[in-house]
């Protein structure tokens, strides 16, 4: 093993090579996605697919890992700006950064083997869960919110949408009704608060249950998980409603047509 | 699902309609379907979903958005449907039915 | 053509246990798997959904093969190609650890049957693949190419994922 991942070899002999040889897809470079792609060009993740159609601007700058004040003023595409710091820790990485919503490049998210959601709303998070669940891809999810409450609290959640396992909806973190609100809104709900603390943690856990899938250490098996972060008083636990559904089959994604491309030509 | 007198009544705007479930939800594919005058593109694929979604009882999915004569809320963007993209403006209260009358009503936005 | 074989850990386990039964007089057991398929910026991507076992008495008594199918199995598999508009890969088993491959009959043998779906399905890819009990390999017939290509990735997808063969 590479001795620069030596501290890692408790991970399996063939970790190294798994990790090189495994894709990440990165679906938002913002708060979250920024801490995510650091930290797996650490671990030694060698692919990557980042999906962000947006340039670095001055409120990012408070929570994206990576970016700088140049960026800022260059309006550096964030995926340039995850490229950059990705190939600063692994030059050998291979980056496919794309500048585009990533529902206008199905075929490389299709090449990913696991990928990070790290969206804001529910409809953009159901959607990818959609064609993630579509090319049969673990879709792992992070997000937090600050709510107005004495005077103001912070959550978040990491949820693990695992094929033929519990979807968002099976584990009611997306529910119809958010979702019937959400389409029926008029433009754009403009930027939530977002601090970096509070994605470095969900980040952090999302890359641990990413690389329990990939190079299990122990013989917990997560199987699906909901964990809800209370960001007032720094704890991350599992959602109530998982324990009850984590060993059942999904309800939702059942049929054999949604699997593949309905369009299919040789 | 449409039966199928019901998708044959959809070629004189289209050219060979299809219908596919996804998700549970009810679509008929309109490839090249033709838009009222003033409209830009005049021609395109759009996706029809007979199905409840997004707080929508029906909604007409378009392969890209169009200029028209009235300014349109195009609230939904890029939304992936059947792995292709879909852009829709908010156009809500039509309720599920025959697909050709169903289609009209979201047309009428257009005019 | 590369492409990327998909399939959950629950589907495979199901399949594995059917493998693994005793048969009367068969050497090995063995089924089919209905797939979906797709296209992805490397290649293609074949989603495995349904595994349809072989019953016992579809398996032909012949000492010469360890695993031989009779017309009912076929008949059975290529109806399910055609009402499911599926790929099909047949599948069997291998008792050892490490990296599978076909003997020379399995190959032999294959490249009279797996061709045979395009007579329902032709414009989708069909295959077969053979199973260890660590480790997979499969082969691969694409419309309008004469011969099989290797599988280049055999991947369970769940906790943990495992990546059965990494060609690439």
């Amino acid at each position: 093993m590479n001795d620069r991942y030596s501290r890692q070899s408790f991970l399996g002999t063939n970790s190294e090579a798994l990790f090189q040889s495994v894709r990440a897809g990165l679906v938002g470079l913002g708060g979250g996605g920024s801490h995510i792609a650091q930290q797996s060009a650490h671990i030694g993740i060698g692919r990557f697919a980042l999906f962000d159609p947006d340039a670095t601007e001055f409120p990012n700058l408070n929570r994206t890992v990576g970016a700088t004040f140049e960026d800022a003023i260059s309006k550096t595409p964030k995926v340039i700006v995850a490229e950059r710091m990705i190939k600063g820790i692994n030059p050998y990485a291979e980056v496919w950064p794309i500048q585009l919503e990533w529902q206008k490049d199905f075929e490389s998210l299709r090449a990913c083997d696991v990928v990070f959601g790290c969206l804001d709303g529910f409809s953009r998070r159901a959607q990818l869960e959609e064609s993630c669940r579509r090319a049969m891809i673990p879709l792992i999810d992070i997000g937090m919110d600050v709510h107005k409450g004495e005077p103001y609290s912070i959550s978040g959640q990491v949820v693990v949408s695992m094929p033929g396992k519990p979807c968002f909806k099976c584990l009611g973190f997306v529910r119809d009704k958010d979702l019937d609100e959400e389409g029926r809104r008029y433009g754009e709900a403009g930027g939530n608060p977002q601090v970096v603390w509070s994605n470095g943690v969900l980040a952090s856990t999302a890359v641990g249950i990413f690389i329990q899938m990939l190079a299990p250490w122990c013989r917990i098996n997560p199987g699906s998980a909901f964990l809800g972060y209370d960001g007032d008083r720094f704890t991350l636990e599992h959602d109530a409603r998982c324990a009850v559904t984590v060993n059942q089959n999904c309800e939702h994604f059942v049929s054999v047509g949604d699997l593949g491309d309905p369009f299919w030509k040789p | 699902m449409a039966g199928e007198g019901e998708l044959r009544e959809l070629d004189q705007l289209c050219i060979e309609p299809k219908e596919f479930t996804e998700f549970d939800r009810n679509y008929i594919l309109l490839p090249q379907l033709r838009l009222p005058d003033g409209c830009t593109p005049a021609v395109v694929d759009a996706l029809l979903c007979l199905s409840a979604r997004d707080g929508y009882a029906t909604r007409l999915f378009y392969a890209q958005q169009i200029t028209t004569r009235k300014a349109l809320n195009w609230n939904a963007q890029n939304v992936p449907i059947l792995q292709r993209s879909w852009f829709a403006y908010s156009w809500n209260y039509v309720a599920s039915g025959r697909p050709i009358e169903v289609l009209a009503q979201h047309l009428k936005a257009l005019q | 053509m590369n492409s990327h074989f998909k399939l959950t850990v629950t589907l495979l386990d199901h399949v594995i246990a059917d493998l693994s039964r005793p048969h009367p007089f068969a050497a090995e057991r063995a089924g089919f798997i209905g797939c979906k398929v797709s296209r992805n910026r490397e290649g293609i991507l074949i989603l495995a959904h349904t595994y349809v076992p072989l019953q016992d008495d579809w398996y032909a008594d012949d000492q010469r093969y360890g695993c031989f199918f009779n017309a009912d199995a076929m008949r059975v598999a290529m109806q399910f190609a055609l009402t499911n508009d599926a790929s099909v890969f047949h599948i069997h088993m291998h008792e050892h650890r490490g990296r599978p491959w076909f003997s020379r009959i399995d190959l032999r043998e294959s490249r009279k049957f797996v061709p045979d779906f395009w007579n329902v399905r032709p414009n989708l890819p069909h295959g077969t693949l053979v199973v260890s009990t660590d480790s997979a390999a499969g082969l691969c017939w694409y419309p309008s190419e004469n011969k099989p290509t290797k599988i280049s990735r055999i991947t369970t997808v769940g906790f943990p994922m495992k990546f059965l063969e990494r060609l690439t």
